[in-house]
């Protein structure tokens, strides 16, 4: 009896909870809908009604391969990949050993470089913005390079990624499991490749589609570093469509769509990972 | 396995970073292109002809071996800030159109002296500083009240004839016969801080007898604005534009593409604008007979005959090191292209439609409001441009106080003393 | 082997930190030191000479009005801000691994919205405020009704739902992968002890999740403390400037204005500030933090 009444709550509760995320979910998608009924009119009707279906001049699949073609859409398409792609594996890599050094050692560097990663977090970006392009441009000539931009992605997300990772090393990596590994002969290299690492999978998903996200969207740090149209990435060549006097906005809605795309597959793909949650195995 | 897969990206992951630490100027290499011509790089400023900027690039490639690559200047920040960066790092484009103020400040360390250019000479919109002509002037804009006749023909069963409404007695009237007549607010504001910061507001200075010692006064704190005849006159007819404002209740909110839109389809009859707005209104259904006009005042001085305007969206070429001679030729070449061939004119007039800034230039295929521009131009009556405002003169003025007013969230009497207040510690801009 | 030599110490830090390191001080800490010396100067923004004015900076940017306003403004948004942001993501995290149908569909939807970036994402939201919720307000009273992004304290709110928007299902990310990482077996063994679904929350995966909500917190806070491209896209300051937040006025004071050493000087106070909180906020979470 107990546990049937038990279940029947379950069953109310979460009847109750599909409904609350089923309202809130509307209202979370409603911009996007916008987008996707719009991307299929032109900008008059756009203008006219952005809320109707289908507008006086009807039907339009145009936005499509006009933005497609305006925008390079495939070369810049390249482009935002291997900078993405590349920046993103950097910054995983890179700021997973640097909190693993951070939390297991009690190092005055460790605490100086992590209470500056902190610091750095709040910088607004305008105060690095033209220093940056001074020191970089001006005096060592290294911009209108990937390798520039990727760095610089790495450098300004290394900090973030770098807490976040050092949150979870620090509540989720039993120490008891390194002791046991240093027993069995293993260095603190091989310890973080093979132990360390592999725990802190649903964080490395995290960091990676919440990096993967802000690098392929990025736009101001791009237009800084590219300044070289054979190195578009898919943000810089949007902006052709926007003008001060006039935009392009079904342009852009298609644009939009079509940038977003990649980065939903990634997320679908890699929350599985963050489902997973391979923490509570390593315990047992 | 895992653990191979691994070493191998962070083995890559290194590699890159001490790549890129030696590769210092990989990518930057500005004249890669040049292997066969020369190359340059063009910064456009006047974002809506950027399509057309490029199709001209390619074709001026074609036909001279030149490579062009144009820029669209960005819109989330100012055209002066992105060129600022761009000569922080160094990398400046070979011709720059700015906007006339942003001339004089980078004239003396970066404009190339045009004054022995042969298009010198066809022109009088050019900015000099110092002693060197640092501006090319791209083009001639005016500001006015822009207007839909058909819309006004539909109500008034006549043809409209902008003559007719000089001055704000007559504009009132005609605004209450297309009320009367059925369309319940004929007029639109753009509610923009540019549009009331820099394009209606500076009028107060620039249709002074002499707006240089009026700016001045203000600096000073020695002008009465509030008793002065101009401000009260102008002001008389923005209460009046605000008072039949479609969007009115939520003035400061009204959207810039519905606003153009309605004009072009003659939802409503009047716009406070300028030539540029063409370039929205013709992506709607516009009616016919679109034109502007001076902006409507009780007033004696003959400005209510004007519209205001000038030279718009400088052109300099970069001076420094970073542009070699060959690219600083090129550049100067293509301005003489613009100005002396066929060619250069019909990008110009036909495919960009803007009034020409030269009298050598044959503009006859111009759209509507450029056609009114034109004509007001050709017969010396346009009110020209003061340039020499403070920099935050738009921001505060137009955001601060004059979208209050729109809102009439204050009156006259508080617009004058906040803008009297504004120039007491504005920084006064050298000319 | 030795772990408390120097020579051990420094080749670890190399193997573990030195490209870091490295990259880090080139991007972040070097720039910043040059800005930093910019703000001494009354270079603006664009000619070559950079005249050295001591504090000037300073001084102008401790009596501009106009800053502080926007300052005050922007700690009130903030406030408010990143409450309802966590508590939002909170909700939206624990729900979807409660283990209900469609969770990971769920999931999926809240979290997409954080595609559109940027611009075009205060586009839609200005759409929806001007057109779409006028026209709806319209028809539900008599008369018509007025945007919020055109009265002052509504613009504000209209920059604070967006916020949620934005970042709720950003944050919810954090927080699944928290509430993932709290094992089946504690909340089991909390169950069997006589827990029910609340206590368990508030006793077991509160406080095994800190590390969640420090991160949480010290993200939202320090992104709304600094937020700009949707201030600038949705408002821009209208209605009269009374919607403009601390990063906007700074942007334009450097910017707009061309005083770029002011500016520069008015972002670093904003630095300091942001920091001190930030700081505060991640030591106070770290005392309570559960180690594992």
């Amino acid at each position: 009896m107990e546990n049937e009444k038990a279940a029947r709550n379950k069953k109310i509760k979460h009847a109750v909870m599909i409904i609350f995320l089923a309202l809130l979910f509307v209202a979370f998608i409603f911009p996007f809908i916008m987008v996707i009924i719009n991307v299929f009119k032109v900008k008059a009707d756009i203008t006219a009604n952005p809320l109707a279906l289908i507008g006086k001049h009807g039907f339009t699949l145009e936005n499509f391969p006009n933005a497609v073609n305006k925008m390079k859409f495939f070369h810049s398409f390249g482009n935002s990949l291997i900078i993405t792609i590349c920046a993103t594996i950097g910054t995983i890599f890179l700021s997973a050993m640097t909190a693993y050094l951070i939390v297991r050692n009690d190092w005055k560097a460790n605490k100086i470089l992590f209470v500056l990663m902190i610091a750095s977090m709040v910088i607004p970006f305008q105060v690095l913005m033209v220093p940056l392009v001074s020191l970089y441009g001006g005096i060592f000539g290294v911009l209108n390079s990937r390798i520039t931009l990727i760095l610089m992605h790495i450098g300004f997300s290394l900090s973030m990624a770098t807490f976040m990772f050092h949150g979870s090393i620090h509540t989720n990596v039993p120490i008891s499991l390194e002791e046991a590994a240093t027993i069995d002969g293993c260095n603190k290299w091989q310890i973080f490749c093979q132990i360390v690492f592999p725990i802190l999978k649903p964080t490395i998903a995290t960091v990676a589609i919440i990096d993967a996200m802000a690098f392929w969207n990025d736009y101001l740090l791009p237009s800084l570093v590219l300044g070289r149209k054979e190195l578009y990435t898919i943000p810089i060549a949007t902006k052709v469509f926007y003008g001060t006097y006039s935009t392009d906005t079904g342009l852009i809605m298609a644009a939009l769509l079509l940038a977003m795309l990649p980065i939903l597959l990634l997320y679908l793909f890699l929350q599985r990972y963050i489902v997973e949650g391979i923490t509570a195995g390593a315990v047992k | 396995m895992k653990k191979k897969l691994l070493s191998l990206l962070m083995v890559a992951a290194m590699s890159a970073s001490m790549v890129a630490c030696g590769s210092g100027d990989a990518g930057s290499s500005s004249d890669s292109a040049a292997s066969t011509g020369v190359s340059i790089t063009i910064l456009n400023s006047k974002t809506e002809i950027q399509t057309q900027f490029e199709e001209m690039a390619e074709e001026y490639e074609e036909s001279t071996g030149v490579h062009v690559e144009v820029y669209n200047a960005d819109t989330d920040t100012t055209v002066a800030s992105q060129v600022a960066t761009k000569y922080a790092s160094n990398d400046p484009y070979t011709i720059t159109m700015v906007d006339a103020k942003d001339i004089y400040s980078l004239a003396d360390d970066y404009a190339y002296d045009l004054s022995n250019e042969d298009w010198a000479s066809h022109t009088t919109l050019g900015i000099t500083v110092g002693d060197k002509l640092a501006g090319f002037p791209f083009c001639v804009e005016a500001r006015g009240i822009l207007y839909n006749a058909d819309a006004i023909k539909n109500i008034t069963g006549k043809d409209f004839d902008p003559a007719s409404v000089k001055t704000l007695d007559d504009f009132t009237k005609l605004l209450d016969e297309l009320v009367a007549g059925g369309m319940e607010a004929p007029v639109g504001i753009l509610s923009e801080y540019w549009s009331l910061g820099a394009h209606w507001f500076p009028m107060v200075y620039e249709e002074q007898a002499d707006p240089d010692a009026f700016v001045n006064g203000l600096l000073a704190g020695t002008e009465d604005l509030a008793g002065n005849e101009k401000y009260n006159e102008l002001m008389d007819t923005f209460e009046t534009l605000v008072k039949y404002n479609y969007a009115k209740g939520s003035a400061s909110n009204a959207d810039r593409e519905e606003t153009s839109m309605m004009l072009a389809e003659g939802q409503i009859a009047f716009m406070f604008g300028g030539n540029w707005d063409w370039s929205v209104i013709n992506q709607y259904d516009y009616t016919e007979n679109l034109g502007m006009m001076p902006v409507p005042q009780n007033t004696t001085d003959g400005t209510n005959e004007k519209l205001v305007g000038g030279g718009s969206k400088y052109i300099f070429v970069d001076s420094s090191e970073a542009t070699s001679d060959d690219q600083r030729q090129a550049a100067l070449d293509f301005l003489n292209w613009l100005v002396s061939d066929a060619e250069g004119n019909a990008f110009l007039t036909e495919k960009c439609a803007l009034v020409p800034a030269f009298d050598n230039i044959d503009a006859s295929a111009l759209d509507p409001l450029s056609l009114s521009v034109k004509s007001y131009a050709d017969n010396d009556k346009l009110v020209p441009n003061y340039n020499y405002l403070p920099d935050d003169h738009m921001t505060v003025v137009g955001q601060e106080i004059m979208q209050k007013y729109l809102d009439e969230a204050i009156d006259r009497a508080e617009v004058a003393k906040e803008v009297t207040d504004y120039f007491k510690t504005a920084t006064p801009i050298a000319h | 082997m030795k772990t408390n030599t120097f020579s051990y110490k420094f080749k670890q830090y190399l193997l573990f930190a030195g490209i870091s390191t490295v990259i880090f001080a080139c991007v972040v800490i070097i720039p910043f030191i040059y800005g930093l010396y910019l703000t001494f100067t009354s270079w603006d923004g664009v000619s070559r000479s950079k005249p050295f004015v001591g504090i000037d900076n300073y001084v102008n940017a401790f009596a501009d009005a106009g800053y502080w306003t926007s300052l005050g403004r922007t700690f009130i948004y903030s406030a408010i801000a990143v409450v309802l942001v966590n508590a939002v993501a909170f909700i939206i995290a624990y729900m979807v691994t409660s283990g209900i149908k469609g969770q990971n569909f769920f999931r999926a939807g809240f979290f997409v919205p954080n595609l559109i970036g940027g611009i075009v994402l205060g586009y839609v939201w200005k759409f929806v405020f001007n057109k779409a919720l006028v026209e709806l307000a319209s028809n539900l009273s008599t008369g018509h009704a007025k945007s919020l992004l055109a009265t002052e304290n509504g613009a504000i709110a209209a920059l604070i739902i967006v916020s949620v928007w934005q970042y709720a299902g950003y944050m919810m990310l954090i927080y699944v992968a928290g509430f993932m990482s709290v094992s089946e077996d504690v909340i089991e063994a909390a169950k069997i002890d006589g827990c029910t679904g609340t206590q368990s929350i508030i006793h077991i995966s509160i406080p095994l999740m800190t590390a969640s909500f420090v991160q949480c917190l010290f993200l939202t806070i320090t992104r709304c403390f600094m937020v700009y491209d949707v201030n600038l896209s949705l408002t821009n300051g209208d209605p009269y400037g009374s919607s403009a937040l601390a990063a906007m006025h700074v942007y334009n004071q450097a910017f707009i204005n061309k005083n770029y050493g002011i500016g520069q000087a008015e972002a670093l106070i904003l630095f300091v500030i942001c920091a001190v909180i930030g700081g505060l906020q991640v030591y106070v979470g770290k005392k309570g933090e559960v180690q594992a």
